[in-house]
């Protein structure tokens, strides 16, 4: 069965790169001739790549020379980490086009490290379709849009089913009886490791995840609005509040859950969050805070069947129901001209990232859908980054076509969203990373030694914080 | 005639000159590029107030003072000294007990000693990653699986704060002690054997050959490696990055991690970075004029 999805993928694939060689030879096919220039492309598939995905994007490159003959694409493997990209950007070496993630787009910008594609979008009139929210991400103070969404995603948690159903808990239906609050998945996770021996949640509490796990949590004890974690004052000057009596209920919630409930995994303070998917996906965990665009981890990667998981929403906190709603962009190169601009986003569109479908499109987008089955992850609706209704419906028709799961073990997530029962956040607006690091230091305190005092701790993170804030940003 | 002898010599001196600064041309151009000017970029970079690489306006010791008042500095400072302490402890009389044995060793003395080395040829990364499966915390950690074997039960190991320095020293004495061992395996073979025959002659046992000849043949390499050890281990970084992430609660961060951290780890400050790698390097060219005022000292008595 699999090997026949691997040749159905394969042959999609196929039938995608002989699509664009057929329109290479219809003469209405070219967009416009006069555009010359070249464009580098990061995340370029590598030899190690699986064919069906390497033929996918030689078709791209086919359909380019096609609709813009002049343009010439350079593939590249670049992958964006910050460390390795600030260099190439000052050395003018960067690919014209890169993926990073939400958390890096504002710092990016105020850095002066990516270009500007507003008027290149505008030409091609998609400006006004991006989901505002998105917009604010990627544009600077004046409006200027510097990326586009490739993908957005909603946090929620992976579950293992197997080990709640090793441990009993599953209803009547054969679901998975997933915790809504944070306070059943405390309860849950302690019946998991009692009845299993394995960690009821694991928590990839190193580096900053921890932080950005937390931050979750506390905007569940009520750390948002007049409590929010980092907030501007009257002045302008943007004040840091790890004090508040909700993020330290937050804060002991989270040392609760190791020495009251006792359900976190072992090594939590070196688990990083590729360690936190391959401890769910092999079994050594029930439960991990994970989003919908990372399904492929535990179950393609590290094998774990696609119906032995659940993806539900983000539990219930005393203060409220809220998710962190991010996702991967992309973005081009400081150095690019406005012909680049205008070749990228014809390349985007290309690619299906742009709300525009044809039968080229249509057919990568198939030959993606199959890949995904073909690798065994499971394909699932897509959380859409474009506000354009007719699009997105004829996107999830297709998206039907290879969904690969029990939809009831997922519906509640998307429901979730669709239905507005759970409110979308960004991340924490400025720094969230050297934010993450302070917060992530202290849920490490919590959850190695047993009498820390939460308050003391987060007062500690709190003027570190106060004083990176005033030293870049305050004061600067 | 002897004028004419002078001008040759002088003329040959000449040559003699220019052939030697040929030689050394390439690596002076090399270290140029890659060795000195980075480290005076980096000295100027400390004194400016930065936007990623970019220097912005001179800012005088102000980064320097903003990285020493920070609580995650000092704690990086102590941790680092912590560091050097548990490598002398473990990591520096092994390599010398493993040359005495291997060279007291009559056969298969080659074998040890490839056997002492194969750690080093290993990638670093992969020995981390190794040792972090060993010390994994959970029933599949495999030292938890060797104690479960007595009825221990898993303890967790990377996560407790007092255990975690001394468990990266051992990870990383046991990927370099092996090399340590071959540079006093080679001096100790540069020692007479003549030596150890009129020993041998007067009665002296094995220890005391080891104490009477030995140690003092290679007590001058000691200090010289003692010092490098310390440069080496005061730069430690990607260890404790791969084992520990620095954590829990800065247990282990190095002040290596720290400029890393301030450079990539997303407050993107090199000017800090930069300060606190210059700050490393006053402490290590201290702790060298010590070594070397004291070493210097002792050579005079002799």
């Amino acid at each position: 069965m699999n090997r026949l999805f691997k040749v159905v993928s394969l042959l999609l694939a196929l039938c995608f790169v002989m699509t664009a060689i057929t329109f290479a030879f219809a003469e209405d096919g070219v967009i416009d001739a006069d555009l010359t220039c070249t464009i580098t492309l990061g995340n370029w598939p590598p030899d190690t790549a699986a064919d069906a995905e390497k033929a996918l994007f030689e078709g791209y490159k086919a359909t380019m020379a096609v609709q813009y003959p002049n343009v010439t694409l350079v593939p590249d493997y670049y992958s964006y980490t910050l460390s390795n990209y600030v260099p190439m950007a000052k050395g003018h070496t960067a690919p014209s086009i890169f993926q990073p993630p939400f958390t890096d787009p504002q710092l990016l910008i105020s850095q002066g490290l990516v270009g500007d594609v507003t008027d290149a979008l505008e030409s091609f009139g998609v400006l006004e379709q991006f989901s505002p929210s998105y917009v604010e991400m990627l544009a600077d103070e004046n409006g200027r849009i510097y990326g586009l969404p490739r993908d957005g995603y909603v946090l929620g948690m992976h579950i293992n089913i197997d080990l709640f159903r090793e441990a009993g808990l599953m209803t009547e239906e054969g679901l998975p009886m997933y915790p809504k609050t944070l306070q059943e998945l405390a309860e849950y996770g302690k019946i998991i490791k009692e009845k299993t021996g394995k960690a009821g949640l694991v928590f990839p509490a190193s580096e900053t995840y921890g932080g950005w796990l937390f931050t979750n949590i506390a905007w569940n004890f009520g750390c948002v609005g007049e409590n929010a974690l980092e907030y501007q004052d009257e002045d302008g000057r943007w004040v840091c509040n790890f004090t508040s009596d909700e993020c330290i209920a937050a804060m002991e919630y989270m040392r609760d859950l190791r020495w009251k409930y006792d359900i976190l995994n072992a090594d939590a303070t070196t688990t990083d969050w590729a360690g936190a998917h391959s401890i769910l996906g092999t079994g050594e965990a029930a439960m991990n805070f994970a989003a919908d665009d990372s399904v492929d981890q535990p179950t393609a990667n590290k094998g774990l069947p696609v119906d032995s998981f659940a993806l539900i929403p983000f539990p219930a906190g005393p203060e409220g129901r809220y998710a962190l709603a991010g996702g991967t962009c992309y973005m081009f190169s400081p150095d690019i001209t406005s012909d680049q601009a205008i070749a990228l986003m014809a390349y985007l569109k290309v690619l299906g990232k742009l709300p525009f479908l044809d039968d080229q499109i249509i057919s990568g987008m198939r030959a993606d859908y199959a890949a995904k089955r073909d690798r065994g992850a499971p394909v699932l609706p897509a959380i859409s980054a474009w506000t354009d209704a007719e699009y997105n419906a004829a996107k999830q028709a297709i998206i039907d076509e290879y969904c690969n799961v029990d939809m009831r073990l997922y519906n509640d997530f998307f429901d979730s969203i669709s239905q507005g029962t759970i409110t979308l956040k960004s991340e924490e607006p400025i720094f969230a990373q050297q934010l993450y690091r302070e917060l992530t230091a202290v849920v490490q305190r919590m959850i190695t030694r047993e009498g820390a005092d939460v308050e003391k701790a987060l007062r500690k993170a709190e003027e570190a914080f106060q004083e990176y804030l005033d030293d870049e940003i305050n004061d600067y | 005639m002897s004028n004419k002898k002078s001008v040759l010599s002088s003329r040959a001196k000449t040559m003699e000159f220019a052939k030697a600064w040929l030689i050394m041309l390439p690596s002076l151009v090399l270290m140029t590029f890659f060795v000195w000017e980075p480290l005076f970029e980096s000295v100027r970079m400390s004194l400016f107030k930065t936007r990623n690489v970019e220097l912005i306006s001179f800012i005088g010791l102000d980064n320097y003072v903003s990285v020493m008042k920070k609580d995650d500095f000092l704690q990086a400072l102590v941790n680092t000294f912590s560091y050097t302490f548990w490598s002398l402890l473990i990591g520096f009389l092994l390599p010398i007990v493993l040359a005495v044995l291997i060279g007291e060793t009559r056969r298969w003395r080659g074998i040890f000693r490839t056997i002492a080395y194969l750690p080093n040829m290993l990638p670093g990364l992969a020995v981390v990653i190794l040792w972090s499966n060993f010390f994994s915390g959970g029933k599949t950690g495999v030292l938890n699986i060797l104690l479960s074997h007595l009825n221990i039960p898993p303890q967790t190991y990377l996560t407790r704060a007092e255990w975690v320095i001394p468990i990266i020293i051992l990870v990383a004495t046991w990927k370099g002690a092996g090399a340590t061992a071959l540079i006093y395996m080679a001096s100790i073979a540069g020692i007479s054997p003549e030596l150890y025959e009129a020993a041998t002659i007067d009665g002296a046992n094995v220890w005391r050959r080891i104490i009477h000849i030995m140690i003092p043949a290679i007590k001058k390499l000691t200090g010289t490696l003692l010092i490098l050890q310390i440069i080496s281990v005061f730069q430690i970084m990607y260890e404790p990055m791969v084992l520990t992430k620095g954590g829990p609660d800065n247990a282990s961060l190095s002040l290596m991690q720290l400029m890393w951290q301030y450079a990539f780890g997303g407050a993107m400050n090199y000017g800090k970075a930069s300060a606190v790698a210059v700050i490393v390097t006053i402490i290590l060219l201290l702790m060298t004029a010590v070594y070397s005022y004291f070493n210097r000292k002792e050579s005079d008595w002799e």
